[in-house]
């Protein structure tokens, strides 16, 4: 039996803020053995991420460590000076934060960021910092270090310039790298390369990690033992695939129970069913609407095309031959796709494969540079030099519902403005019709008169589905709705557009990135690549017998939780 | 546990900087006096029939044949230069505020309507604005007080013609940021109408950084009058602003009667200064980078 590397013991770190005490962490104690990959999973606020600053002393103003003791290889680190703590961090301790564009100095080469990194701890020459710098690049299988070394961050994808942020991570050779949830921000794909990648050099450099995120089957691909965080606190801890098969918590049951991966497709989801009320009638003519099953919502050979448009004097020198004229991209490359009435049609693709651009052509928000989107035979959107969306029976939620609700509006005005522009209610029926919809939603018809900032993220996303269905739609685009939501309260909206669209006859247009919540809730699905739709079919034929090579690395990189075996 | 409300979060933040808080409280004082001006003055400046004229260029704290102290000296009519300031005050804020006021709609009309509507309607408005930004105000303020000729009008226009393209800038840049924003492309979902998304959608959300601009070119449409008036261009002799008031002592200042022109020049800086410091703390406070 080794002595622990890590031993955190009852760790309390409070944020001091004008309305009392925010005890983030209240009372965590865990212990790492050296090589050991630990998971710490738990839902936004639940601690997680305050913990991994706390270990590597980077807790900020107000916060402190009102008590607990970190000690690492025996030695106390709370209380430490701030001089004694930057000797430790980044030598001995490591960390590798969400977003490698935010981490990485913009201004700085590769090479240079590394050096930097070099000289914190050790004197080192210019020659030997570039070979170290290579090799560290190397390490985490960046092609070509030698020539990647000279680039900029902006020149990396964002897969690359996480390897970049491991590397230097990794540069001291550290005892444990500390890692907040690395690949939140990346494609699947990507994301599947960087976990078989990192699992490889903790195994080769006998590295012990701390691995942050909300992500359980993440977690579960990689860590040896798992903690569950919530409130502040370690509510269960045990060997990974113990937790993940047999959780003991109420709360860890709750949260795989949540995971749309582990329910039938179309089947409610476990967290949050709750009776909501019955949305208002339709008013709206439904008397023209096909039959369910018929072709809907038509795209036909729709491209969308951006380009910078030139100025005056550009264009003059691009036609001397003196400038290169500006490129083109084609973010979505012909493509045709029929919505049948009643059916969710899931959009699959990384990013940048112009899903978001192909939703937002079909929910008349951009025009198509070519090819037409048209409902029921009729255009989305008037043609001419500045068309405008002239139906109202597609609507769209966002996925940031942070970014989608206008804050200087109350929502009540909000959900009945557009209402009342098209005169769907009259201003005083406004009160009531919105009363109706926050209720179907599942809010309190009574908070009409507040703000956005004052509700939650997956509150807020409701009000954004109000927003939507009080203009009484027959197809609504959702573009990735649930993507920046925690796992239960994603369970939550998932129930509520099922239970919506069950009682709605509506038809989705579901854009997403997450193969498991599009299997959970589409009836076919399109997979787009680079502007372009490469494979079609029903979800379940697609997920069990993919065609396109695409298609198939795609699942392939969908981490996967263990099966419990019964 | 206190409510707060942003209203008063924004107050208390307000007044942790001392300075501003000062500068807040001498621009509501000095606003008070200008509005109040007739109750407050000692002599009503405008009346011919207070100025005698054996009371002219006297000094600081003479006391004058109608009983009172002059605490602040004559001017060379007779009249009470503390009296003039405070009217002249009141000329300088009235015509500091209407055209600021009116250079904000009009520019923030404009800025946010080349930024919604974008493309070569853009690139033509944006440069010409750029185009009159590359004159320094004063000289076109000065041309178009001079073609126009003189009268307060004018005046307004030329300080309106000089100050809008600093708030379609500022407005062009916020709104063109505004209409990136998802919660714009789903009132263009809905639809709305392009009327609505620009004026209940990205102008409100625009205001922040056109407040700041407001309060930083009120105190330089206040500067810019007087400048314009010192020189002549400016309001007629009827209404005379700090600006004119300083000018009249001009030619005595050399004559050792410095307080003609030295203490409109004191308040019209008092009054500038103060506006600016206030203009300041608020864009330092509407600024999440500089927050702490």
């Amino acid at each position: 039996m080794t002595a622990p590397l890590l031993e955190v013991t009852d760790l309390r770190t409070w944020f001091a803020t004008a309305r009392g005490e925010i005890k983030a962490v209240d009372g965590v104690s865990f212990t790492i053995n050296p090589g050991e990959v630990l998971g710490l999973v738990g839902e936004s606020g639940s601690g997680k991420s305050i913990t991994g600053f706390s270990i590597i002393g980077l807790i900020d103003e107000p916060g402190r460590i009102v008590e607990g003791s970190i000690k690492l290889e025996g030695r106390e680190l709370t209380g430490l000076s701030a001089s004694e703590l930057r000797q430790i961090r980044g030598k001995t301790v490591s960390m590798v934060f969400q977003d490698p564009m935010m981490t990485l100095n913009p201004v700085l080469s590769i090479e240079t960021q590394i050096r930097l990194a070099l000289e914190a701890h050790e004197k080192i020459g210019a020659d030997e910092a570039r070979r170290r710098a290579i090799a560290a690049l190397a390490q985490v299988r960046i092609p070509d270090p030698e020539i990647k070394v000279d680039y900029y961050p902006h020149q990396f994808s964002g897969g690359m310039r996480q390897r970049v942020a491991i590397a230097i991570a990794l540069l001291h050779r550290p005892k444990l790298i500390i890692c907040d949830e690395p690949t939140t921000a990346l494609d699947v794909s990507v994301q599947a390369e960087i976990l078989s990648e990192m699992k490889e050099l903790v195994a080769e450099l006998g590295t012990a990690l701390i691995w942050i995120s909300h992500d359980l089957a993440v977690v579960a691909s990689l860590a040896d033992r798992v903690a569950v965080m919530r409130y502040g606190q370690i509510v269960e801890t045990g060997a990974a695939l113990d937790v993940l098969t047999h959780p003991r918590h109420d709360y860890t049951k709750g949260l795989l129970d949540a995971l749309p991966s582990r329910a039938k497709p179309g089947e409610m989801l476990a967290r949050g069913a709750d009776a909501d009320a019955v949305p208002p009638p339709r008013e709206a003519a439904t008397h023209e609407v096909p039959p369910l099953g018929s072709p809907y919502l038509v795209i036909e050979d729709a491209v969308k095309i951006y380009q910078k448009p030139a100025g005056l004097i550009q264009s003059l020198a691009v036609r001397a031959g003196w400038a290169a004229p500006e490129p083109i991209v084609r973010a979505v490359d012909g493509v045709s796709l029929t919505l049948h009435r009643g059916e969710v049609l899931g959009l699959v693709g990384e990013s940048g494969s112009g899903k978001s651009t192909l939703g937002r052509m079909a929910a008349g928000i951009y025009a198509p540079t070519a090819g037409t989107v048209r409902l029921n035979g009729k255009a989305v959107m008037s043609g001419g030099r500045s068309p405008v969306k002239i139906t109202t029976r597609v609507q769209t939620i966002f996925q940031d519902p942070f970014a989608s609700l206008n804050g200087r509006m109350r929502i009540g005005d909000i959900i009945a403005e557009g209402p009342i522009a098209h005169r769907l209610i009259t201003r005083r029926d406004a009160p009531d019709y919105v009363g109706r919809w926050l209720a179907a939603v599942g809010l309190d018809p009574a908070l009409s008169n507040r703000f956005p900032h004052q509700f939650s993220g997956g509150q807020r996303q409701r009000i954004a589905i109000a927003r939507a269905l009080a203009m009484q739609p027959d197809v609504v685009v959702c573009d990735e709705p649930v993507a920046s939501l925690d796992v239960s309260i994603q369970a939550q909206i998932i129930n509520l557009l099922i239970k919506l669209r069950r009682e709605l006859d509506l038809s989705l247009i579901f854009i997403s990135h997450d193969l498991s919540v599009v299997r959970h809730l589409c009836d076919r699905v399109a997979i787009m690549y680079r502007g372009r739709i490469v494979e079609e079919g029903g979800a379940a034929e697609i997920y069990d017998n993919p065609q396109h090579d695409y298609t198939k690395r795609l699942l392939e990189a969908v981490p996967v939780l263990p099966e419990a075996a019964e | 546990m206190r409510e707060t409300t942003p209203l008063s979060r924004f107050l208390s933040e307000f007044s942790s900087n001392r300075t501003a808080a000062i500068a807040a409280v001498v621009v509501l004082l000095i606003v008070a006096i200008a509005i109040l001006a007739p109750l407050v003055a000692p002599q009503d400046p405008y009346d011919l029939a207070n100025l005698v004229l054996r009371d002219a260029r006297r000094p600081p704290g003479y006391v004058g044949t109608q009983g009172y102290v002059h605490w602040l000296g004559t001017d060379s009519q007779g009249r009470d230069l503390l009296s003039a300031i405070i009217y002249g005050l009141r000329i300088s804020l009235e015509m500091g505020v209407i055209a600021g006021g009116i250079a904000f709609l009009i520019g923030a009309f404009v800025g946010t309507s080349a930024a919604y509507v974008g493309g070569r309607f853009e690139s033509l408005i944006m440069r010409i604005i750029d185009l009159q930004l590359s004159f320094p105000a004063i000289l076109l303020a000065f041309v178009i007080a001079a073609m126009l000729g003189q009268g307060r009008y004018q005046l307004i226009m030329a300080l309106i013609f000089a100050q809008y393209a600093y708030f379609a800038r500022t407005a062009h840049g916020a709104a063109s940021a505004e209409r990136q924003k998802d919660y714009v492309e789903a009132a263009l979902s809905v639809p709305l109408s392009h009327t609505r998304v620009v004026l209940k959608h990205i102008l409100p959300n625009s205001l922040p950084p056109l407040i700041v601009v407001g309060t930083v070119q009120v105190a330089s449409a206040i500067s810019l009058e007087a400048t314009l008036s010192f020189l002549g261009v400016g309001l007629p002799p009827t209404e005379p602003s700090l600006g004119m008031l300083i000018a009249n002592g001009f030619q005595y200042l050399l004559s050792g009667r410095y307080w003609i022109s030295i203490y409109p020049g004191i308040a019209l800086i008092l009054f500038i200064v103060s506006l600016n410091l206030v203009g300041d703390q608020i864009r330092d406070q509407l600024n999440p980078r500089l927050r702490r």
